[in-house]
Order: C-alpha cells, then sequence, then structure tokens
C-alpha cells in the first residue's frame, strides 16, 4: 500500500527542490525566532525579570519539536538499493 | 576468488574517502544540522529558566569595608571586590560629592568599564558604552541593561557597601 511518504519519493525532482527548500527556510526562520528568544529570555533574566525566561523556553521547546517533526517530510532522494 | 584490493592502487586504502564526498554537505544533512541546532538553543533557553527560577544569585548580604573616605580623590574611583565573590565593582567618587559604586563589568560583553573623570560617565572601551555614572542607566552604545549597583554608605571616613535597595537615594 502506497503511502504519503512513497508518493512524495516518487515525485519530480523538480516538486522535491521545491519542498526541500521550504523545508530548510521554516527551520532557519525557527532557529531564527529562537535565538531571538534565547536573546530575551537571558537579557530579561540577567536584569532581574525572570518572567520572561520560562515562557521563552516554552516556546522554543516548541519551535524545536516543529522542526524536529518538520523532519519527516524531508524528501527521502533516490536510494541506492 | 579474486582479491579486490589488488586491483586498486595502494594510495586508494589510505584515502579511502573521496574528497567531494568528504566536502559536500547535502541538503538533507543541513536541515539535519537545523533541527540539531535547534534542539541546542531550546536546550539553552531551558537553562536561562532553570538558572533564573531556581538557582538565583545570591544578593550581597550585609555591609562590606572598602576604603578610608580620604583615600580616593574627588572624581577619583578604586576597584575593589567582597569578600567570598569574584565580582569586580568600581567605586566612584563623583565631582558632585555623590558615591556611587557599580559591577566593573559591561553588561554588554563583560570588559571592564572606568569611570572618565569629569563627564560624570562611565566607559566601556571594547565597544564604546556609555553608562551614566549617577544612575548607572545606559546612555549610548551597545550595552542592554543598566550597571548593577551597590549602595555606598558612608560611617565617618569609613566607606562601606550594602546590597541596593530600589526606593532608598544613596548618598
Amino acid at each position: 500500500m502506497s503511502n504519503f511518504k512513497d508518493a512524495q519519493n516518487k515525485a519530480h525532482p523538480n516538486k522535491t527542490n521545491t519542498l526541500m527548500s521550504a523545508l530548510i527556510v521554516i527551520l532557519i526562520l525557527n532557529v531564527g525566532i529562537q535565538i531571538w528568544l534565547l536573546y530575551t529570555g537571558l537579557n530579561n533574566a540577567l536584569g532581574e525579570n525572570k518572567d520572561i525566561a520560562l515562557p521563552a523556553f516554552i516556546a522554543s521547546l516548541v519551535l524545536f519539536l516543529i522542526g524536529f517533526f518538520w523532519l519527516y517530510f524531508l524528501p527521502m532522494g533516490y536510494r541506492k538499493k | 576468488m579474486p582479491d579486490q584490493t589488488t586491483k586498486e592502487p595502494n594510495w586508494k586504502q589510505d584515502f579511502p574517502i573521496e574528497r567531494t564526498e568528504s566536502t559536500k554537505v547535502s541538503r538533507r544533512d543541513f536541515a539535519r544540522f537545523l533541527c540539531l541546532v535547534s534542539g541546542g538553543l531550546a536546550v539553552g533557553s531551558g537553562y536561562v529558566a532553570v538558572k533564573a527560577n531556581f538557582f538565583p544569585d545570591e544578593p550581597v548580604k550585609g555591609e562590606h569595608f572598602v576604603c578610608k573616605a580620604d583615600s580616593v580623590p574627588t572624581g577619583g574611583t578604586r576597584s575593589f571586590v567582597i569578600d567570598g565573590s569574584t565580582i569586580p565593582y568600581i567605586l566612584i567618587r563623583l565631582e558632585n560629592g555623590n558615591w556611587r559604586a557599580y559591577e566593573q563589568k559591561c553588561t554588554h560583553l563583560s570588559c571592564a568599564v572606568y569611570y572618565k573623570p569629569g563627564s560624570g560617565q562611565i566607559v566601556c572601551p571594547c565597544h564604546e558604552g556609555f553608562f551614566d555614572a549617577m544612575t548607572g542607566d545606559v546612555l549610548a552604545g551597545p550595552p542592554p541593561r543598566p550597571l548593577p549597583a551597590l549602595e555606598v554608605v558612608l560611617k565617618g571616613n569609613d566607606v562601606y557597601v550594602k546590597a541596593a535597595s530600589h526606593n532608598t537615594t544613596s548618598i
């Protein structure tokens, strides 16, 4: 039985390229937001404003999990058998 | 059964990996690496959150003797360290007669700051950060936060410092 991954792996290389670029752009965006969250959380924690640190961590963790499960959509490429 | 290795030149045994194989980063690997960086940043944020909420820095307890008041000229400074701590502080006798004590670490990248006599400003020479010597607030430059301050207490000719309380005015 064919599933999503099989169909994706048989897709035209143009589609695979677009998909790969989109995935990487989203991941870079996530990392950019995480850098900002870390900077903000650290800055506020050092400035005795510790209430920011926990929400920043939770947001950062959610972004990481999104990025992690995002990798499921990575095209497999043409595997040598 | 033929021996495969005899057909290859000897140097290939020493260098079995092709140059393109070792230098090429595939987009799959790049995406995975981005995910790894993302995890590292999440761990870093977690460390900050745990440190801020459960292991905060201890405030300075009690009063600590720094020096005699007449050993610091007007517009002069003195560096000091509180017993049991490694944080460097700077004691400033301002031209207007006020005494101030701040951490001597710039809030940007922890360079040592110094008081510029006559200007009322504390300067970080690394990246041109300027702080107000009266309040510790950032006047210009990259520092993101004011300098952490201590409260100066004068007892006769002796200068003491203690943890700054937010709603009292120091001398």
